[in-house]
């Protein structure tokens, strides 16, 4: 087992939802919901799901811009809620942050020599050799070119603009980085690039990359682990390929089946005929095709997540399966669904939370692939089973 | 590039509903013209899907824009024609052009919550143009607004045409975009990034959506993208652009497995998917600012097969085989996955334009002056 750097237990981060003139506390948005994991020294832990689902709160309370409303983050061994202030500042140089936006991240009356100083100069640091000569090193690390040190961020692209970001995140050597959607906010063409960089800076440096990202290609490149979280929690866990190629998680099946792939094979809608039929279509008007699932609705409100499993009210595999029962409970939010109250739910589904626990009747036993669902499985087909 | 040719029509019945040719589209900028679009051309048939995929800046965008007559004020159409059922909106006054396109053409834009007004119910913004256009009465529009929100799948739309759009979800939002481009029944529906803001289980609820919605009405569809993935997914017809032109055109399929461009070739390679993970190949530096165009062909700073006649010839968009059209001078070698034959002369030092794609010097191959602010985004508004 590698060194682990960063591990986090059973973190949660609520957020008060005040109403009323007196501000009184009615409930909470449940951002993080108990989170654990870990990331091992050199290697590329994936963070996926959808909006909403808490993944940029747990980055943002990883890098200590917010405090967690419990659990302990541990960053080598030392628990960051127990350290003192000076540890805390140490703390910051160890864990940095790559933002999404390279538009707005950097200062834009700062030059990208200040931008990328500015660690050294809050953390009070005199790198040999001086300020300048660092800067330059960064710059240079990065793929810029140090003569355009005293260039403002408006004089370079997006991609070059990300660029300087990931150089102020490295000025103080961090142990690791944690990157919230670095490269959603460029084109294909530059996106690339940039992840190339990300790879060849944690070979040189042997960085560790929390890696942030809605884009499960862009994530299924980068990362080792891969940790898909729904609503607060984490769903299903473990090494890029057995997450991709073997997703036991129903959440995880469709999300990996509603990817748009690169594969005019593989449609999402059937295609057109070519020559055009007679106005009045006489076969399927639908044009669903594929074996894509797709899902219902929209995530639930982390204010008021689902009883039990907090995926059931969307799940495509619960009414399959033998177990379903008539939903006794209206599904949520009782207005988005058009058979509320009509869904077929495994009880067990509903009341209670699936633990993220290996199942070694459906995957590889002793790996550390972990699902969250009580009736998990490898997807073959949506058979039901006696 | 008078000689350009119409992209692939596959022979529909009645002709195309949506005809351009040979558009232009210029900014005025401080420092001079840009040319944003330049010489596009693309026919839309009915029942049909044309996806057209570019980077920011490439255009693709500012056409929609000259198509609808919505462009702004800074920009103008230079040549071209835009005809739409037999009549050329360029040549009509800005307000007729307008009123052909809104019973005709309807737009769904990317941003929804941008796009619908925040102090208006939905139903009341869905039937906007019923009300203005057909004198529909209060009742009889809330009534329409209804069953639009019933078409697009909207839940319990006789109670949800009274809330406002932030009661709405993102993927709801945009269902309510389509709905009230759907409320004139047009022919032709241009969607700009209509699933860019949305998350990859919505986006394929909101694809199928439409897809729906067009077959049923036989409409056509013009689905402005950068996302590889969405246009495989659901077009029939790709026309694919960069820096105003279009570089390709041809049916989806072949688009993807026998590219005719070498931007097309380098675009599909650089997506990062499930096959592999090791080193992935990019496409070295960015695409070039409007107002600094490389000499000769577009993309030749950045191409991996460029050879002496790139630097100085903009090649022309020609059909290198049946049904398909690429701006190549080797679309032929291109399609046939073999590399142009090498130049006779000795290379002037090829390896000086393309370093290493860590390197600064590959964005300056292509810009060679970088004083000037970079255009964020490069589409003009």
């Amino acid at each position: 087992m590698a060194e682990v750097v960063l591990q986090v237990r059973e973190l949660v981060k609520h957020y008060p939802v005040r109403s009323g003139l007196l501000r009184r506390s009615a409930g909470a948005v449940k951002a993080v919901d108990g989170v654990s994991l870990t990331l091992e020294r050199g290697r590329t832990l994936g963070l996926v799901g959808e909006s909403g689902s808490g993944k940029s709160t747990l980055a943002r309370v990883l890098v200590g811009v917010e405090k967690p409303t419990s659990g302990t983050v541990l960053v080598d061994g030392e628990d960051v809620a127990r350290l003192s202030r000076a540890g805390r500042k140490q703390l910051r140089r160890d864990v940095q942050m790559v933002f999404q936006d390279p538009y707005t991240s950097l200062n834009p009356r700062m030059s990208v020599s200040e931008i990328v100083g500015e660690p050294f100069a809050i953390h009070g640091i005199d790198p040999p050799g001086g300020r300048r000569a660092a800067v330059g090193e960064l710059l240079e690390l990065v793929g810029l070119d140090p003569d355009h040190a005293n260039r403002y961020p408006h004089q370079f692209s997006g991609g070059q603009r990300q660029r300087v970001g990931i150089a102020r995140a490295l000025a103080l050597r961090p142990k690791i980085l944690v990157c919230d959607e670095p490269v959603s906010a460029l084109d294909v063409s530059v996106q690339g690039q940039v992840i190339n960089l990300l790879e060849d800076l944690q070979a040189e440096l042997g960085l560790s990359y929390l890696f942030v990202a809605h884009d499960l290609g862009v994530v299924r490149h980068i990362a080792h682990d891969v940790a898909v979280m729904y609503l607060g929690r984490i769903v299903e866990q473990g090494r890029e390929a057995e997450v991709y190629d073997g997703a036991q998680h129903p959440y995880t099946q469709a999300l990996l089946s509603a990817v748009p792939v690169p594969d005019p094979s593989v449609r999402l809608v059937e295609p057109s005929p070519v020559v055009p039929p007679p106005v009045v279509d006489t076969g399927s008007t639908s044009g669903v095709g594929g074996a894509a699932i797709v899902l219902e609705g929209d995530p639930p409100s982390p204010v008021d997540p689902p009883s039990g499993c907090p995926f059931h009210t969307r799940c495509w595999l619960a009414p399959t399966l033998p177990e379903a029962q008539p939903d006794p409970i209206p599904s949520y939010p009782p207005t988005d669904r058009p058979d509320a109250g009509l869904r077929l739910v495994p009880p067990v589904c509903e009341t209670d939370v699936p633990a993220l626990v290996h199942r070694p009747e459906v995957g590889t036993a002793g790996s550390s692939h972990v699902v969250a669902c009580h009736f998990a499985r490898e997807r073959v087909s949506p058979r039901v089973e006696a | 590039m008078s000689a350009v040719a119409s992209p692939p029509s596959d022979a529909g019945a009645g002709g195309p509903l949506l005809e351009v040719t040979d558009l232009a589209v210029e900014f005025r900028a401080p420092d001079g013209v840009v040319r944003a679009v330049d010489g596009l051309s693309y026919r839309v048939e009915a029942g049909r899907t044309l996806a057209i995929v570019g980077e920011s800046g490439s255009g693709k965008s500012v056409s929609s824009l000259a198509v609808l007559g919505l462009l702004p004020d800074t920009a103008r159409v230079t040549r071209g024609s835009v005809r739409l059922a037999g009549t050329d909106l360029l040549t009509l006054s800005r307000k007729a052009h307008r009123a052909q396109c809104g019973d005709q053409v309807a737009m769904v834009f990317q941003d929804a919550l941008a796009a619908l007004n925040p102090v208006h119910t939905v139903g009341y913004q869905l039937t906007e143009a019923l009300r203005a256009r057909q004198g529909l009465s209060r009742g009889d529009a809330r009534r329409r607004a209804v069953e639009l929100l019933d078409m697009v799948k909207v839940p319990n739309a006789q109670a949800r045409v009274k809330e406002y759009p932030h009661q709405f979800s993102g993927g709801m939002r945009q269902r309510v975009m389509i709905a009230s481009a759907l409320a004139m029944d047009p022919d032709v529906l241009i969607a700009d990034e209509p699933t860019t803001a949305l998350d990859v289980t919505v986006q394929a609820q909101v694809l199928r959506l439409l897809a729906e919605i067009q077959a049923e009405r036989r409409m056509g569809l013009v689905l402005i993208t950068h996302d590889l993935g969405v246009v495989a997914g659901v077009a029939d017809d790709v026309t694919v652009m960069y820096a105003g032109r279009a570089v390709e055109q041809a049916p989806v399929v072949p688009t993807y497995t026998t590219p005719a461009h070498p931007y097309t070739r380098a675009l599909l390679r650089s997506i990062p998917s499930a096959s592999g993970t090791g080193r992935l190949p990019v496409i070295p530096g960015r695409p070039p600012s409007p107002a600094a165009m490389p000499s000769g062909c577009p993309f030749h700073p950045r191409c991996d097969a460029v050879r002496d006649v790139c630097r100085t010839e903009v090649p022309p968009l020609a059909a290198p085989a049946e049904g398909r059209m690429s701006a190549c001078h080797f679309a032929a070698d291109i399609m046939a996955g073999v590399e142009p034959p090498p130049d006779d002369a000795a290379k002037p030092s090829d390896g000086g334009e393309r370093r290493d794609s860590r390197s600064l010097g590959s964005d300056n191959a292509t810009i060679p002056t970088f004083d000037g602010p970079d255009n964020r985004g490069g589409d003009h508004g």
